[in-house]
């Protein structure tokens, strides 16, 4: 019992850290929720269609991932409780899955190829020009606007098309220095005109802000 | 849709892309009208009864075109179709096999010449639901799937009544969200079934428990597209086309560094000679074939010099590699051997699901060797860990297959190149970048690299000396640097 003692304890400590996270939930535009309840609705719709409704939690995160950009911690429970699964084993679940991304991203992603069929027919060159483009120095990195990051994946599905990359729910094949530099132009000319104060999806990254807190693990916090 | 790239048109080997390229084939009338689809389902659904679906399977001779190449009918037979209670038909649409894009080329084209094999299969073994796993990055092939799966339900070919027959069939899809480990059937399983893709030992085989505890049959995209062929043509004539053991044609998709990749369906028994050098067009002017991948980049590779071997499963097992999935990946002799294992390896290591020891941490101990190696601070040590490591990564050490899939390329390589190995490892003279040519593109974009060579003209520890500490700052040292120099 006395394990429950400095469990409690360390709940108390917890309190002052819990603050910021309550407020900053509080300014999200769906009230105290990180979802929205049209999503959280539409989730709860999702275990009708499988035998078991345990299926169900990688179409809700997809959803959940699709709404927020990316999957916050607050996201993942929230999807958790609309299941009736244990938070944990939703997150275990999202951390296993590439597809599903733990930290900010850019709102146009490019995901390039670098496997062998690809690194054959030059996509380190496609990588290095990516990275001039959007004006980011790694992997994973969200650009100045918010507007890009890149991921160097294994292999799509479309070797002979080498290189290539996926941006946007779409394959790009074939790719040079040129169409990467046209693709990034396109995406970048509608927020430079009108579009800036119309933006309706907040870049899921601030990028002059701290990066996200680390999770501590919950088998920590149990202490 | 890109150009497609590969084969479609009139030849006698084109069993499954005979339509391909015909304009809107993807449409259910086209299908019907142009390519005579659906005439195999109709056939099947009210002509036949579902023992003697699984007996011309059988007798074609068709097998499993996924990697492991198990008899398709043997595995139908399988499952009880007596049995209470529902059974499941699982599609493998999770191509994540490095240089395989088969399946991809048959649901951008064909999409209906899918549907038409699962439902067959369903009929055959007694399942009203189907499942198509299919690959997150799919977009384009899981929109036509969606599109054609509502056509079918329109037009009643999916629904309580197919074609008349009190019999009622309906397809759904499942979208994974990338992970390797997927095409595994076992994995894929668990992934359907909302957890961690992570393999389950056998027996029970899924097709006595497989998804939600229930009898499945798994089989893969091309496999049961094959299926209406057989059954309109019958399993006879099927046994004409490729070998006595391996019969039939399969899809091959070629990339790397050659003129014409693409993906092409190729006769089984011809020669690699054929598909690389002339469906393929053989590797760009004023170089030479190095070396190939058989059957995607789990298969041992194959040296120049067995150019010859033929395409079916025997005799690629008796050139000790195996047909795989189909995906031939060509290198040419401007790069290396050693860094593209070493590339592979990243891979597996990546990809490993982590389930079981030998293959989570045999692949990353092997990824880290590798790095000393292409960063020329080897020595006879590494390529004896190597031939360790690889070694427990194989010979079914792990519940799948991935962790031998790793120890296949070390071993392979190391068969047909340890003269590379040894330039690299013991003797230090190979360039320490991707393509070996100095005047070529992709080793001016790397020349960042040169600050790290000038650091090594002149090494302050050596792996050869014979101090302990020596050699320990020596291996951190080159633990510091970041493996994504090499690349």
């Amino acid at each position: 019992m006395s394990t429950k003692g400095t469990s409690d304890a360390k709940d108390a400590e917890n309190g002052a850290s819990k603050g910021p996270s309550d407020a900053k939930r509080a300014e999200s535009p769906h009230g105290t929720n990180a979802l929205p309840e049209h999503v959280l609705e539409e989730i709860r719709e999702l275990p009708a269609r499988y035998p078991q409704h345990r299926s169900a939690v990688m179409p809700a995160l997809d959803l959940a991932q699709e709404e927020v950009g990316y999957l916050t911690p607050e996201a993942m429970s929230e999807v958790a409780a609309a299941l009736d699964l244990d938070p944990g084993y939703v997150e275990g679940v999202a951390t296993f899955y590439t597809l599903f991304h733990l930290q900010p991203i850019g709102r146009h992603r490019f995901y390039v190829c670098t496997n062998l069929s690809c690194s054959l027919r030059g996509s380190s060159e496609i990588v290095e020009h990516v990275k001039k483009a959007i004006g980011v120095r790694e992997a994973g990195e969200v650009s100045k606007d918010g507007l890009f990051s890149y991921e160097e994946v294994e292999c799509l599905g479309a070797c002979e098309y080498a290189p290539m990359m996926r941006l946007d729910h779409e394959y790009y094949y074939d790719l040079t220095p040129e169409t990467i530099t046209a693709l990034v132009v396109e995406r970048r000319a509608p927020l430079s005109a009108a579009a800036k104060a119309s933006r309706r999806r907040t870049p899921v990254a601030a990028p002059d802000k701290a990066p996200p807190k680390k999770r501590v693990p919950r088998t920590k916090k149990i202490g | 849709m890109a150009e497609l790239r590969g084969s479609f048109g009139e030849a006698r080997n084109h069993l499954l892309t005979r339509w391909f390229g015909t304009e809107d084939l993807h449409r259910l009338d086209v299908y019907e009208s142009k390519a005579g689809g659906y005439t195999a389902l109709r056939k099947a659904l009210l002509d036949m009864k579902p023992a003697e679906l699984v007996n011309e399977v059988k007798t074609s001779g068709l097998r499993g075109r996924g990697g492991a190449g198990f008899a398709t009918g043997v595995k139908w037979s399988f499952i009880n179709r007596d049995a209470p209670g529902p059974k499941y038909v699982v599609v493998n649409a999770d191509e994540s096999e490095p240089g395989t894009s088969k399946d991809r080329y048959i649901m951008e084209n064909s999409p209906h010449m899918l549907l038409e094999g699962i439902m067959i299969a369903a009929y055959a073994v007694g399942a009203n639901q189907a499942w198509v796993y299919i690959r997150g990055e799919y977009d384009g092939p899981h929109r036509m799937l969606v599109e054609a799966i509502a056509e079918a339900r329109a037009k009643g070919y999916l629904g309580p009544k197919p074609m008349g027959v009190n019999y009622p069939l309906d397809i759904q899809l499942y979208r994974g969200h990338g992970a390797y480990i997927c095409g595994e059937e076992t994995a894929l399983l668990e992934s359907l079934e909302g957890k961690r893709a992570q393999p389950r030992s056998r027996p029970p085989f899924p097709a006595v428990k497989g998804a939600w505890g229930r009898p499945t049959l798994l089989n893969n995209v091309e496999t049961l597209s094959t299926v209406p062929w057989i059954i309109n043509n019958g399993g006879a004539a099927y046994v004409k086309f490729g070998t006595e053991k391996s019969p039939g044609t399969r899809l091959m998709s070629v990339s790397g560094n050659v003129r014409k990749p693409g993906v092409y369906e190729v006769e089984l028994g011809q020669t690699f000679r054929h598909v690389i050098m002339e469906l393929a067009g053989g590797p760009p002017d004023g170089r030479e074939l190095k070396v190939f991948w058989p059957g995607g980049s789990s298969a041992p590779v194959l040296p120049a010099s067995m150019l010859d071997t033929h395409t079916d499963m025997e005799a690629l097992a008796a050139a000790r590699s195996m047909g795989g999935s189909g995906g031939v990946i060509v290198m040419d002799d401007s790069h290396c051997v050693v860094k593209a294992a070493a590339r592979l390896l990243r891979f597996y290591a990546h990809e490993s699901c982590g389930k079981c020891t030998p293959c989570r941490v045999g692949s990353d101990w092997a990824v880290r060797t590798f790095d000393r190696i292409l960063a020329n601070e080897g020595s006879q040590v590494e390529l004896g860990i190597l031939e360790r490591v690889a070694d427990g990564l194989q010979n079914g050490r792990c519940l799948c297959g991935l962790g031998d899939s790793a120890g296949w390329v070390i071993d392979s390589t190391f068969r047909h190149f340890r003269e590379e190995y040894e330039d690299h490892a013991l003797r230090h003279t190979r360039a320490r970048w991707w393509s070996r040519r100095p005047s070529s593109s992709a080793s001016r974009s790397r020349s960042s690299a040169t600050t790290t060579s000038s650091t090594r003209s002149a090494p302050a520890v050596s792996a050869w000396s014979s101090s302990p500490r020596d050699r320990r700052a020596h291996r951190q040292a080159a633990r510091r640097r970041s493996p994504k120099e090499w690349w």
